[in-house]
């Protein structure tokens, strides 16, 4: 019975290490072709190192950073890195403030056509806004922000889900805590900032890394709705160094040029494993 | 006056729910409902002759136009049509099933938890066009990586996104290695939700690891399964960015999507008209998902009236 145990046990073993090799090879692949010195061939023999057969345990010597130093030259990178800072957290901090108004409404009050106007809110998880493409570059365009990093901001401002995720957050939140502010003079604003954010930051954090991935990796929108080189974020960067370079001859530099665009979101995604698996969760189901 | 303060308050504390709840149903207004009407309404225009023309009102002609084969979008639309579904049932089908292997692998006592974690997540995290471009180098035609192994095996290689009969499997395989992770965590809550101890009287009966997978496992995911089906499926509608790098849509649209298409036609005004009535049909398609998927979870679920 125990050994038979074992040996399940070590199949599943192998096939998860033999599953997370497949899911990681792209990224390893990536990662050394980046550091592969331009001038040494891919070929049948000599796969994933920029060294001959014989030369296998020489490897160091024959990686090389100039394909990041090429890459970084071809565009104007830390704009572009500026403006996806910016985006997210334009985006983000704006959110904050419009799903915790919100969702202390629908968590507390009661009011007339309260139903009616969370129905209306959800109409934009039904709806998705990278779907209106069309109307919404029509939109940008009457509103005089066509080509600035508010058109990539403005349509994620107002957030149904957020609003439903800080509601459900909320309504946990004890009124007693609320009335006893209140009875101190606090007004509603007041309560919001004192009583019930403090007490909601894990689900806070939870939206925003949601949030600040999805702005962050977004590229269909920020490619029609603005056309200056300084106000396009990493994604729309990327590929133009794709559109440029061709894939054969500077692979190199096009696997550093991706690693630099998708490194800040591995990095943060190392770091908060747990809360990012989490708060993914989340997005889901409520 | 000081009659009035009182009345004034009142009147304040009935508006405060309002004002609180304003500014994010103005802007669901303003960037959501206004531009799906708008999109409705000018999906029954054709543009004028010329940019000072008003548009002309043509009615259902567009989408007459549209799903007549012998139109020059008509024809592209059925195509790419068809990849769009065949492109989501795939990923729904493949990706799945993986998703649920890697959360029964996770969901055991093992080491490096944090390693397996990660190899199986990660691809969630990154942007579809940064994922694009890795597979892109691996999907290359001579120097890729899956090339040169297929040749060093002394097989043929293959054009992936070039050969009009592999470049729709080439796109699906990149999405289906971006989001099976992300279902992986839904299955993982699953599991994680089942109690122990029927397990231990399943045991108990002498059932193997099988028949509890089979008779006590399966089933008791069966909402979280029902739950991916619809999600996995509209999500697979809206990531289409990788097409951009990989292949554009191309050759000749047999690796083209829906809202790619939609893409591409946005820069031409003769097409305006058409490029709305395809979004319409697009967003039809997902509120018929979308609004199954509340009629299946939502009903009986929430406490407001």
């Amino acid at each position: 019975m125990t050994s038979e145990r074992n040996r399940w046990s070590i199949v599943a073993d192998v096939l998860t290490g033999l599953l997370a090799l497949i899911w990681l090879l792209p990224l390893i692949f990536t990662i050394l072709m980046s550091l592969r010195p331009s001038n040494v061939p891919i070929t049948v023999g000599n796969i994933f190192i920029g060294c001959g057969p014989f030369e296998e345990l020489d490897v160091l010597c024959r990686f090389t950073l100039d394909n990041y130093y090429e890459a970084w030259l071809v565009a104007p990178w830390l704009q572009h890195l500026l403006t996806s800072v910016l985006v997210v957290i334009g985006v983000l901090g704006v959110q904050m403030i419009t799903m915790t108004l919100a969702g202390y409404a629908f968590a507390k009050l009661r009011f007339r056509g309260r139903g009616l106007l969370l129905g209306f809110i959800l109409l934009q998880l039904m709806i998705p806004t990278g779907v209106l493409l069309v109307q919404n570059l029509t939109l940008v365009r009457e509103l005089g922000v066509f080509d600035t990093r508010w058109a990539l901001m403005m349509p994620y401002w107002g957030t149904a889900f957020g609003v439903l995720l800080i509601r459900q957050t909320f309504r946990g939140v004890p009124t007693d805590l609320e009335e006893a502010a209140r009875i101190d003079g606090a007004n509603t604003l007041q309560i919001l900032a004192r009583v019930y954010v403090p007490l909601s930051l894990p689900t806070y954090v939870a939206f925003a890394l949601v949030s600040i991935s999805a702005r962050w990796n977004e590229f269909l929108w920020p490619f029609i709705a603005t056309r200056t080189a300084e106000v396009r974020p990493l994604t729309v960067a990327l590929n133009q160094l794709y559109q440029t370079t061709e894939v054969g001859a500077q692979y190199g530099e096009l696997m550093a040029g991706t690693l630099l665009v998708i490194a800040p979101l591995v990095v943060l995604f190392l770091l908060f494993q747990r809360r990012f698996i989490e708060s993914f969760a989340s997005s889901g189901i409520k | 006056m000081s009659e009035h303060l009182p009345e004034k308050t009142r009147n304040w504390s009935v508006l405060t729910p309002y004002l609180l709840v304003a500014p994010t149903v103005i802007l669901v207004f303003l960037f959501t409902v206004y531009p799906s009407f708008q999109t409705i309404y000018q999906s029954l225009f054709q543009p004028g002759l010329s940019r000072s023309d008003p548009p002309i009102f043509v009615g259902l002609q567009n989408y007459v136009d549209l799903f007549d084969s012998t139109h020059f979008l008509g024809s592209r639309l059925m195509l790419i049509f068809r990849n769009t579904l065949v492109f989501a049932g795939a990923t729904v089908a493949i990706s799945l099933p993986i998703a649920l292997v890697m959360a029964l692998l996770v969901n055991r006592r093992v080491r490096g938890l944090a390693l397996w974690r990660f190899s199986f997540f990660y691809p969630t995290v990154l942007p579809l066009i940064g994922a694009a471009s890795i597979w892109a180098f691996l999907y290359a035609d001579t120097v890729g990586l899956i090339n040169t192994v297929l040749r060093s095996l002394g097989l043929p290689s293959v054009n992936w996104t070039g050969d009009p009969n592999v470049v729709l499997l080439s796109v699906t395989v990149v999405n289906i290695w971006k989001q099976t992770g992300f279902y992986m965590i839904f299955y993982l809550a699953g599991l994680q939700s089942i109690p122990r101890d029927i397990y231990e009287a399943a045991a108990l009966d002498g059932a193997g690891y099988f028949q509890q997978l089979f008779r006590l496992t399966l089933p008791l995911l069966r909402r979280t399964t029902l739950f991916l089906l619809i999600v996995s499926f509209t999500y697979a509608f809206q990531t289409v960015e990788h097409l951009q790098v990989l292949n554009q849509g191309n050759p000749a649209d047999r690796g083209n999507l829906l809202l790619y298409f939609v893409f591409q036609l946005i820069g031409s005004r003769r097409n305006l008209g058409y490029v709305n009535a395809i979004t319409v049909i697009l967003v039809g398609l997902l509120l018929i998902f979308t609004i199954s998927n509340f009629l299946i979870f939502e009903r009986g679920g929430d406490d407001d009236q």
